[in-house]
Formats: structure tokens, C-alpha cells, sequence
């Protein structure tokens, strides 16, 4: 079974310029352009968020899609799924606005969109390639990769330092 | 014996469906039927005011394939109530004198309304304690001939109900023994904005009142009765005054019944192979460790898919719930309450914070390095980080300020 | 309202304790509320390396080798961007300052003829000293004929296309001659600011080093030019500073009189307030609608300059400009121009408070503006605390929270009146320097900043540097921070390790010298000048430092640059976007020992960053052999 790929967050790569939440916003417009998604109303969301823990750290989240997903079980009209492609997603006709995914969401990543009474999170930017925010990280702190290959690129860099510390 | 099953569940709501899916997760051979005393198949059951306002049809509300529950294979005999369960046979008794044996047999049978019976005429027509889909079609049939509907009860369950009367133009008040709504869910100053909400929507409230007797005439109801002397003409009313669990059938059993069916920590009963969850089941809650009772769709989802693993050989421990776990939008105004939410009188440190537009209460225990609860109005944002730090008993001393700030986000948790 | 913990973080302040808690009472929001929504600030900013100077951009180099755009779109680097972005910064800020200077200039021309509606000369003396260096006669001559070719060789100096800025010229002849040598001796004020625009256009000067040079030539246009005619021509109009006592802090306010704040930088505008006020006609209508007067106080450098010359009550400092309005105490609020924040409109709507602008250049949303004009000026000021007058009966008393704290102060310590105090010459100070009673001197000036503990940066170090001899000078909102917490009064002098001790105490002037607004920095250039001239050295070899703890605006920058181009080791305390620039930020903290005889140093911590200074002025001492 080929494994999905997930977004990975490079934590000491964030700049915290916030592209990412601008390519977001602009992926999720009716437009798709940035200077098309200022103009209209209701403004388009980002998905992700970057946020700030002191003292110098600045942390971009985004839902994790989690395999046994909390808001999934917890969704009192059915509103969420798992797709094949290990995709959790809110049917936003199903979503009946009650927030009860918000209230068992560990990571705070799902949305409130005020106009339209629904909840809104990631949605892996089904009709792209690469997702929005990876591809719009001029710093390469977001990763998109299998959980595989992600760790066996952790795993040889963690390799080398071990080595290095052997004087080898 | 008629028939036998390997895993047998009683009760198809959502502890029910939520055990039969982790099952089929877990064995995907194995045999499931699901056994529901209602006619409809399996829904979701918080949705069913929609179909009294005209909002959703019954078949949107269909449980299987929905969200998580992709399962195959999952028998469900619907009109198939209970009546009897023998535990050394390992077998059920159905109304109709079926018999069903069972490998493992789970309880979900949930609760029924609570109809007070210091209320007099509650049978009579048009009267109606919202729980089933067939009372909500009851009610929308009844709701076309109602000028004004009376709820009695300030409970969430009412309150939906209500706005799904008020969406159909019907005049609706609202009679609520307590000083404020929701007095289950939070003390009566932090429901304010919600109480602005409600008044802003329509919807009349009358608080410190209880209704004495239903009055009816030929064409069912006619008039509720107060306490105080008062009476409302009105030709539906609807009862929300709790839920009583579902354990008749167990007379006889030998499964242990406190205030509910007790169940251990791994969801299993007294008796080899039985086991617990929903709104039947007396749990624990997971701060202070008391047993608990809930109704609430979440926590019985939670405990059913524990008691679906810990069926199918996964030892799972439930971590208990929250009495109050509750997060909904009433008139244009969400809000979430979670843990300990009624601190009047009681020797906890709480921090409150309101503006016109949102209301957040946070509740810590005596030491201050734990927070026990937290009511949020208006403003919903990380809820659920709110939630993890109640349930795991987290020391929030370094987050706290956040916390009471309401600007605690994730990243405040990392080990960085 | 309970003062939380997160506020007491905030500042050192009691009255911004006081105050941050009032504003949440309120539900008002405050600059550190906005800065805490602004957190993470972009990196690429805090580095420096966005570039926006064309539209084929806006660029912005990674500063991760590996990953992202490591050239802007034209080629420049990340040091091209980073000086251009620098030099930029210092092109602000020595604009604001010039055009300061050109206002006073302007105003001297309008007096000297007879048509300035208030304004007298009020330094004779000074007028002299400042006619001879520009040699112009005057014997026999009147006050106004004197002043009129005055102001007209001073406003030349904008304008000079070639040639020399006059009061270079008072820096000793080796500096004079190291900036000559290496090309940064500025021809005329505007020309080399317009000349960094200029250079940083695109597909101009690409040479960092070459950029930065540019820099430092404006940042002296500035501050023996700009700033220091201000400085001057201030005295001239307003009078030299001589020592005064006041008071400063938010306890200025007062719960039975009509507060008026002047806000901003001009004694243009605030003397002719401060006039207006005692007018007799306006305190009988303060008293007719129930004030028992008209209470008058600065904040920033305008509260510098009038305290400093009249000693009128300073109501704080950058940070603390929303909390006075907070106060619910403040009739009218009159800003004229600089580090003024655009909050205030909003925030005074919720209050009584008339926000009033007076310059055509700094307009502010919910303001009213009433242009301010040199030619009426005392008419228009009367006008103007007539509004703040006539509102007095619309404050609401139960609004008010003053808050009590306020300290007394002393200040007006004019390079004039440092001599004075030493009885006529600088030799009992030079004297002090060579035996050591006092190591050295540091001038430690500049903004307020919510990256850092508000006034702790400036007191913390001040107090460590008096602790270890230093006698400190100071201007700005460090000033108005050292006065808040009593540096400025004589009794401080028990702070001062003992050698400093021994001098104030004798001299009976505090271990901290108030020297004025931030243009008066120039005083401290000129004082250092005439200290190098005496003891013949150049101001690169005198035992003296300066330090901004707190600086946030471009004022700082260009300021910062010039007290290095003069010779003076400066400690930054928060860090400038330079970092993203490698070869800048060697420049400046390394190589331009090699050009200027002085570097920057940064260290947003106080103590330490005291301990650098001291360092610094231990080794010039070691090199004079004293």
C-alpha cells in the first residue's frame, strides 16, 4: 500500500514570515490569486498557522490528519472522514457548525468560518501536486514526504553526527 | 437457541455503531449484528431537530458510511428490542422471543427521556420528549398544526429543539426551573451572552418557574399549567428534563446496575464476556475519579470504540469523561464547556474575562497548577487544547498565563 | 484592577503598571498588545534581507544556504540588501532631524524679521558665538540684523550643493581630517540624503562598504549639521538651558486643572503653548469652568525641551504616550511631529481627550488639525489650549485614574551650563577624567521599545556605569527614564562608586546629566569636542562611550551612526536588521575602527552591555596614559 505523504514541520527553519498562511489563503480563494483573494468576501482562510512560544521559537501548525482522528469520532453528524489517501476531511454540507471537532482537536487546527456557520481544516490541497504552503516556503520548513522516507532522512543525518562523534 | 453471533451489541446509536466499527477495524471477518429496538436504521441522533425544522432529511442522518463508519459487513436487525439477557447461556431474548447467543455481548441501550411525574398530562397528545427519529416526525407532523410550543427545560436538547421550532415561524417559550439556561453546563452568569443570543433570536424564556400540568382538549394540547398560576395557551409542548438509562432488561441478569450498568475501567461488566458503554454505562471521571454518568454523543462514541477494542482483544482503558464536555452554537453564539463549570461556592481559583463579544471562564484547582474546567463563549479558538490539558492532568504552571489569556496555542506545548 | 505578572515583565514603571492594568479594565488595547500580535516578526525583516526597492521584487534572501534564493532578482546579495536597507534607515532619520533643524531655521528668519507672531531672541550671547563662526560681523549691529544673516547662512546649509557643513568644523582637525580622507565629510544636509536615495535606487551603488560610507556622511549632515542648528538655533529662540528642578512621570497630571500634553519634537510649537497657557484670559476660563488652572506637560522630546528650559513637569516617555490619554485626565493631547503613534486617535475617542495635530506633514486619523503657523504662532497656540480649555467640563470624573507616581528631577545641564557648573572651564572635569574620580563619561540616549523591560535597558545600564565612575549624560526618553527613577537628582550621587561621588557632591550636580531633547545629542558632540580640543587629542581617544538600550526609530539609526563617525564606541541595545548581511555587520562592528576610530557593539543586555562600555573607556584611558 503506498504510504501518503505528510507535511512535516522543520521547526528551527521558520522564519515566521507567513507566506505559507498568505499561499494557503490564496489556494483556498475562489480566485487563486492573491491580489483576486483580497478583493473578495467572505476572505479567504489559511489553514495554517504560525505561531509564536517564547522565547524565540516560531512554530507553523497544521492538522496532522491524524489516523485515528479525534474530530472524526467526535463528529455528531458524520461530517468527517478518512479518505484513502489518509486525507481527514470535513464535508462542509454534513457540517452542522457545532465545534465539537474544535473542542477534541489537540493541535487547535480546525477553523471556525463565521459567515458560513462550518468548520474548515486542511484539506491537503487536493487538486495540487505539492500543497500550498510547502510550496511556497521560501526556507524549506515545511516537508512533504512518506513518513518513511521523511525518517530515513532523519535517520542519515543522525547517522553521520553519531559517526562523527566516533572520529571515524 | 436461534441464532448465534460472535460479537453481539444491544443498542444502535453511538456507542453501539461506534463498538461494532472498532471491531470490524480490529477482526475484519468477524461476525457483528447490532440489535435496535427503533424501526429506523442506525442515525445521528444530534441531528434529529433538523428534521423538525425542515432543515435535513432522515436519510442525511444516516449513520453507516458516514464519517468513520465505513465498516462492511455489519448486521443490524432494526425492531429488534431486548427483554431478556442470560449471562451464564451467554445468550439475549428478543420481544419478539428470538434468542441470540454470543461470544461477546456489549450494552449500549443508552436512556430514555426523564417525563418528571410531579407533571401532570404528559401523556397527552402533543406532547413530546425529543429522543427518537420517529418522535421527531411526530413532531414535525405536529409542529405544522402549532402556533406556540412550550419547552420545559433549559437544556441543550431544548434549546436545538426550540430554534428548530422558531425556524418554522412557530412562537416558542421556553420554562426553565433554574435562574439561567443550561444550568447543567455552566453557572448562571457565564450563560450572559448566550442568554443575549437567545433573547436577540426570539426565543421567550422563563426562568425560577416549573409547569404543574399539560391541559389538552380534543385536539391534543392546549395549555401548560406554571407554578406560579400563569398559563400559556400553546398546542405543542416539549419535555427536556433528563435521561433515565435503559436497564429494564437487565432484571434478573446478574450484571451489577448502580446508577447505571457499572463498568471497569475496560469498559467490562461483572459477568464473563459482558460489556458497557454510552449513556447506559456509570463510568469515571478522570480529575477527580468519581463515577459519572454522561449523555453525550462524544463521550459515548469515545466509550464505545473502547469497549468495540477491549471485544475484539485489544485491551484499551477508557480514561474516563468529562461530565460536561460540550461544545455547540446556539443562535449565532458557539460555545464550549468543559470539566468543572459550576464554581459557585466552591473553594477553586477561577479567572473570568468578558467582553461584548466573548466570555471565557478557566477553572484551576487550589494548587493553581492544574486546570479543572473551563467554560468559552463567542471566542472558541484551541478548545481542544483546553480539553488535553483537563484530561491529562497537565501542570500548566508555565503556560498559565495563556492559558487565562485565552492566547494559548500549540506551540506553547512543544519541548523546544 | 489587579496588576498581573505579565504586566509587571512589561516595565519597571509603577505608573505603566498602574496603567496597562487600567487598559485592561477597559478592554483598550496598547503598543504592547499590538506587539504581542505581531509576534514572530518576520525574520527576513529582523535580518534585513527584504528588499522592496523595485518592482520586480519584493526579494528576499533565505538565510539558510540550502534552501530558498540566496540573490535578489537584480543579483544584489544579501549584504547589498542589507546596507541599502541600512542606509535607507539612516536617510529617515537624519531627514526627520533636518527638517527640524530647518524649522527652527525658518523660524529664526521670520523673528529676525519682525515677523514671527511671539518669538524673541532670548540668547544674545549665543547669537554672537554662533554669528562669528559663520562670519558674520556684529559690531553695532542689532539682534535682528544679526539674526537675519544668521538664519540665512543656517538655512544655506540645507540647500549647500558644495563645500562644508559649518559646525563640522568644532570637532577637532584630525576627525575634520579623517572624514575628509575617507570621502565622508558632507557637502549640505539635504544633499547627501538625497544622495542614499539615490545610491539605493536600483542598479546604483552595489558595494556595501561603499553604501555605508554614504551612510555615515548623511548621519554627520545630521549631527553636526541638522541637529546640532537645531540645537543652536533653539537656544537662540528659547534660551540656553541653565540647571532647573522639575518633576517627571504620569503623577504630573493633575485631577483639578486642564491637562495639556504637548507631544512631539518642535519647541517651535510648545514654547507658544506653554505661552498661551499663562495667558491670563485663558486661566480665568480654565477657572470659570471649574479648573483651578492650566496644567502644561510635556512627553518626548518636546517635554524634553521645555523642561529643560522652563522646567515644566515631564509626563514620561515613547512607550507611556497611550497611557497618559489612559489617564482619562488629558483635555488635549498636541502632537506636532515624530514617534507619535497613530493609536492615539482611536484611543483618545474613548475618552474626552481633544487628539490635536498641528503640522501639515503629520496628519493622524481622529485628529483635529490645527495648522500651527510660525507667523501667528501665539495666536494660533492661544486657539489651540482655548480647545483644550473649553473641554474641561466634558472629562469625566469618574474615568479618572491618575496615577501618584512622579519624581522629582534636575535638569537644563546645556554644555553652557556643564561649564558654568565647573566655574567657567572645562578643567575640573578634564582634571577629575586624568586622576580618575571619574573614568569616563557615557552618553546614553534613545527610544523605548517593547522588545525590551520598558526603562530597564536605559536604567539598568545607567546605573551600572555611574556605579563604576562614569558620569553620564543623557537625552531623549532615556533621559525622561532616568528622572523617573531619581538618577537625576543630586542625592543619586550616593549611587555613584565613589571617585563620581566625590565630584558631584562637590560640584552638587546628580551623577546623571540631563543634556536635553534627542537633536540635542549635538551638545554631547560638542562637549566631547571641546574636551578633545583641550586636552589635544581627537575625540576618538577620549575615555567616553555611548548606548541606546531601548532605540526603535531611524532617528536612532542615523544618530547611532554619527556618534561613531565621531569617534564614540556605541552599545546597541536591541539588535538592528543588519545581521542578515555578513560583511555589513563586520563593518560595523569591526572595520569601521579602521574608518572612523569607533565601532558598534550590540547587547540587549543592560549590565553587560555597560561592562562593554566600561571596558572601552578603560582602554582609551590605558592609551592616554592616564
Amino acid at each position: 500500500m503506498t504510504q501518503p505523504k505528510e507535511i512535516f514541520v522543520l521547526t528551527d527553519r521558520c522564519v515566521g514570515c507567513r507566506t505559507c498562511t498568505i499561499a494557503c489563503a490564496v489556494a483556498h480563494s475562489t480566485s487563486k490569486t492573491l491580489f483576486g483573494a483580497v478583493a473578495e468576501t467572505p476572505r479567504p482562510k489559511s489553514r495554517i498557522y504560525v505561531e509564536w512560544a517564547a522565547p524565540a521559537h516560531k512554530v507553523p501548525m497544521v492538522c496532522r490528519h491524524c489516523e485515528d482522528a479525534p474530530c472524526m469520532h467526535a463528529c455528531i453528524s458524520g461530517a468527517i472522514r478518512r479518505t484513502d489517501d489518509g486525507v481527514v476531511i470535513t464535508d462542509t454540507d454534513k457540517c452542522i457548525g457545532c465545534w465539537t471537532c474544535v473542542m477534541v482537536c489537540p493541535y487547535g487546527m480546525i477553523g471556525r468560518d463565521l459567515e458560513r456557520h462550518k468548520a474548515y481544516r486542511c484539506d491537503r490541497c487536493p487538486d495540487r501536486d505539492i500543497p500550498a504552503c510547502v510550496a511556497a516556503c521560501p526556507t524549506g520548513a515545511l516537508v512533504y514526504q512518506t513518513v518513511p522516507a521523511y525518517a530515513a532522512d532523519v535517520r542519515r543525518h543522525a547517522s553521520g553526527e553519531m559517526v562523527k562523534g566516533k572520529g571515524s | 437457541m436461534d441464532s448465534a453471533e460472535a460479537y453481539v451489541i444491544v443498542g444502535g446509536s453511538a456507542a453501539g455503531m461506534a463498538a461494532a466499527q472498532a471491531i470490524r477495524e480490529r477482526d475484519p471477518a468477524a461476525g457483528i449484528t447490532v440489535l435496535s429496538e427503533e424501526a429506523d436504521a442506525p442515525y445521528f441522533r444530534p441531528l434529529i431537530p433538523y428534521l423538525v425544522s425542515g432543515r435535513k432529511q432522515a436519510r442525511e442522518m444516516t449513520l453507516a458510511g458516514s464519517g468513520p463508519y465505513t465498516g462492511r459487513d455489519i448486521q443490524v436487525w432494526t425492531e429488534a428490542r431486548v427483554t431478556a439477557v442470560d449471562c451464564k447461556g451467554q445468550r439475549v431474548t428478543l420481544a419478539d422471543g428470538r434468542q441470540l447467543g454470543y461470544g461477546k455481548v456489549l450494552f449500549a441501550t443508552g436512556s430514555r427521556p426523564f417525563l418528571p411525574p410531579e407533571i401532570k398530562g404528559t401523556d397527552t397528545e402533543g406532547v413530546f420528549a425529543l429522543r427518537t427519529l420517529a418522535d421527531a416526525r411526530r413532531m414535525a407532523k405536529r409542529a405544522e398544526a402549532t402556533r406556540r410550543a412550550v419547552m420545559l427545560g433549559g437544556g441543550l436538547l431544548n434549546l436545538k429543539a426550540a430554534f428548530a421550532l422558531l425556524e418554522r415561524g412557530i412562537r416558542v417559550t421556553l420554562v426553565v426551573f433554574s435562574p439561567e439556561v443550561l444550568s447543567q453546563l455552566m453557572d448562571p452568569s457565564d450563560a450572559l451572552l448566550i442568554r443575549h443570543a437567545l433573547d436577540r433570536a426570539g426565543l421567550e424564556i422563563r426562568t425560577g418557574t416549573a409547569a404543574r400540568q399539560i391541559v389538552g382538549d380534543e385536539s391534543g394540547v392546549c395549555a401548560v399549567g406554571l407554578d406560579n398560576g400563569d398559563e400559556i395557551a400553546c398546542q405543542m409542548v416539549c419535555i427536556g428534563k433528563g435521561v433515565r438509562p435503559n436497564v429494564d432488561f437487565l432484571a434478573g441478569s446478574g450484571i451489577r446496575i448502580g446508577e447505571g450498568i457499572v463498568a471497569d475501567r475496560f469498559t467490562a461488566c461483572n459477568q464473563p464476556n459482558t460489556f458497557a458503554a454510552g449513556d447506559v454505562a456509570v463510568t469515571h471521571e478522570p480529575v477527580s475519579g468519581r463515577p459519572i454518568m454522561t449523555a453525550l454523543w462524544t463521550n459515548a462514541v469515545e466509550m464505545g470504540r473502547c469497549a468495540g477494542f477491549n471485544m475484539a482483544g485489544l485491551p484499551t482503558a477508557y480514561t474516563g469523561t468529562f461530565g460536561i464536555l460540550n461544545a455547540t452554537q446556539v443562535a449565532d453564539m458557539p460555545f464550549v464547556a468543559m470539566g468543572t463549570v459550576h464554581t459557585e461556592g466552591v473553594d477553586l481559583e477561577i479567572h473570568r474575562h468578558a467582553s461584548a463579544e466573548a466570555y471565557r471562564k478557566l477553572v484551576f484547582d487550589t494548587d493553581g497548577k492544574h486546570l479543572v474546567g473551563a467554560v468559552l463563549v463567542g471566542d472558541i479558538t484551541n478548545a481542544g487544547i483546553y480539553r488535553y490539558l483537563i484530561r491529562e492532568k497537565r501542570d500548566i504552571t508555565t503556560v498559565k498565563r495563556q492559558i487565562v489569556n485565552h492566547q494559548l496555542h500549540y506551540g506553547h506545548l512543544l519541548p523546544i | 484592577m489587579a496588576v498581573t505578572d505579565d504586566i509587571l515583565e512589561k516595565s519597571i514603571d509603577p505608573t505603566v503598571h498602574q496603567m496597562l492594568a487600567r487598559a485592561r479594565e477597559l478592554g483598550l488595547e496598547t503598543v504592547w498588545d499590538r506587539y504581542e500580535k505581531m509576534l514572530p516578526e518576520c525574520g527576513f525583516g529582523e535580518l534585513g534581507v527584504c528588499c522592496r526597492n523595485c518592482n520586480m521584487g519584493p526579494c528576499r534572501i533565505s538565510p539558510f544556504e540550502d534552501q530558498g534564493p540566496q540573490r535578489g532578482i537584480c543579483g544584489a546579495t544579501a549584504d547589498i540588501i542589507v546596507a541599502r536597507n541600512l542606509i535607507r534607515m539612516i536617510a529617515g532619520g537624519a531627514a526627520a532631524h533636518s527638517d527640524h533643524g530647518r524649522d527652527l531655521a525658518h523660524t529664526l528668519l521670520l523673528t529676525a524679521e519682525g515677523k514671527g507672531g511671539g518669538y524673541e531672541i532670548k540668547d544674545e550671547a549665543k547669537l554672537a558665538t554662533l554669528a562669528k563662526e559663520y562670519g558674520i560681523a556684529t559690531e553695532n549691529r542689532t539682534k535682528e540684523e544679526i539674526a537675519l544673516d544668521l538664519a540665512k547662512a543656517v538655512y544655506a546649509e540645507f540647500g549647500r550643493q558644495e563645500g562644508f557643513v559649518q559646525f563640522t568644523r568644532r570637532a577637532p582637525a584630525k576627525r575634520v581630517a579623517q572624514w575628509q580622507k575617507m570621502g565622508i565629510d558632507p557637502r549640505g544636509i539635504d544633499r547627501e540624503i538625497v544622495e542614499i536615495m539615490h545610491r539605493t535606487h536600483i542598479g546604483v551603488d552595489n558595494d556595501p562598504v561603499n553604501l555605508i560610507l554614504q551612510g555615515l556622511k548623511a548621519s554627520i549632515a545630521d549631527g553636526w549639521g541638522g541637529s546640532m542648528i537645531a540645537t543652536e538655533i533653539s537656544d537662540v529662540l528659547f534660551g540656553t538651558p541653565t540647571p532647573v528642578r522639575s518633576v517627571a512621570n504620569l503623577g504630573v497630571l493633575k485631577a483639578d486643572e486642564v491637562n495639556i500634553v504637548a507631544h512631539g519634537h518642535e519647541p517651535v510649537l510648545s514654547e507658544m503653548i506653554l505661552a498661551a497657557a499663562a495667558d491670563p484670559e485663558l486661566v480665568a476660563k480654565a477657572k470659570s469652568l471649574g479648573a483651578k488652572g492650566i496644567n502644561v506637560v510635556g512627553m518626548c522630546c518636546t517635554g524634553n525641551e521645555i523642561i529643560m528650559r522652563h522646567g515644566i513637569p515631564l509626563a514620561g516617555n515613547f512607550l507611556q504616550q497611550e497611557l497618559a490619554v489612559i489617564t482619562g485626565a488629558v483635555e488635549a493631547m498636541i502632537v506636532d511631529v515624530q514617534c507619535i503613534m497613530p493609536s492615539l486617535g482611536s484611543l483618545c475617542e474613548c475618552f474626552h481627550t481633544r487628539f490635536i495635530s498641528t503640522s501639515y506633514k503629520a496628519k493622524f486619523p481622529g485628529a483635529i488639525h490645527i495648522q500651527f503657523n510660525e507667523e501667528k504662532a501665539l495666536d494660533i497656540a492661544k486657539q489651540i489650549v482655548k480647545v483644550a480649555v473649553e473641554n474641561y467640563p466634558r472629562r469625566v470624573q469618574d474615568k479618572v485614574c491618575i496615577p501618584d507616581e512622579k519624581t522629582e528631577c534636575m535638569v537644563g545641564f546645556s554644555t553652557e551650563a556643564v561649564i558654568k557648573a565647573l566655574g567657567g572651564t572645562l578643567d575640573p572635569l578634564l582634571e577629575a577624567i586624568k586622576s580618575g574620580a571619574v573614568r569616563g563619561i557615557a552618553g546614553v540616549v534613545g527610544c523605548n521599545n517593547p522588545k525590551i523591560k520598558h526603562d530597564h535597558g536605559h536604567v539598568a545600564l545607567v546605573r551600572e556605569l555611574i556605579k563604576n565612575n562614569v558620569l553620564v549624560v543623557t537625552t531623549g526618553c532615556n533621559a525622561i527614564a532616568c528622572a523617573k527613577v531619581g538618577l537625576m537628582l543630586p542625592e543619586a550621587a550616593a549611587d555613584a562608586g565613589e571617585g563620581l561621588r566625590g565630584v558631584c557632591q562637590a560640584l552638587g550636580v546628580p551623577p546623571v546629566l540631563h543634556m536635553g531633547s534627542c537633536v540635542d545629542i549635538s551638545r554631547i558632540l560638542a562637549t566631547c569636542a571641546a574636551v578633545a580640543n583641550a586636552l589635544g587629542v581627537d575625540i576618538s581617544d577620549l575615555p567616553v562611550a555611548g548606548a541606546a538600550p531601548e532605540w526603535m526609530s531611524e532617528k536612532a539609526v542615523s544618530i547611532g551612526a554619527y556618534v561613531v563617525s565621531s569617534g564614540i564606541f556605541t552599545v546597541l541595545g536591541t539588535v538592528p536588521p543588519v545581521l542578515g548581511g555578513p560583511v555589513v555587520t563586520d563593518v560595523l562592528t569591526r572595520g569601521a575602527e579602521d574608518v572612523v576610530g569607533a565601532v558598534f557593539a550590540v547587547e540587549t543586555d543592560p549590565v553587560k552591555g555597560a561592562a562593554l562600555m566600561i571596558a572601552h573607556i578603560d582602554k582609551k584611558r590605558a592609551a592616554l596614559g592616564i
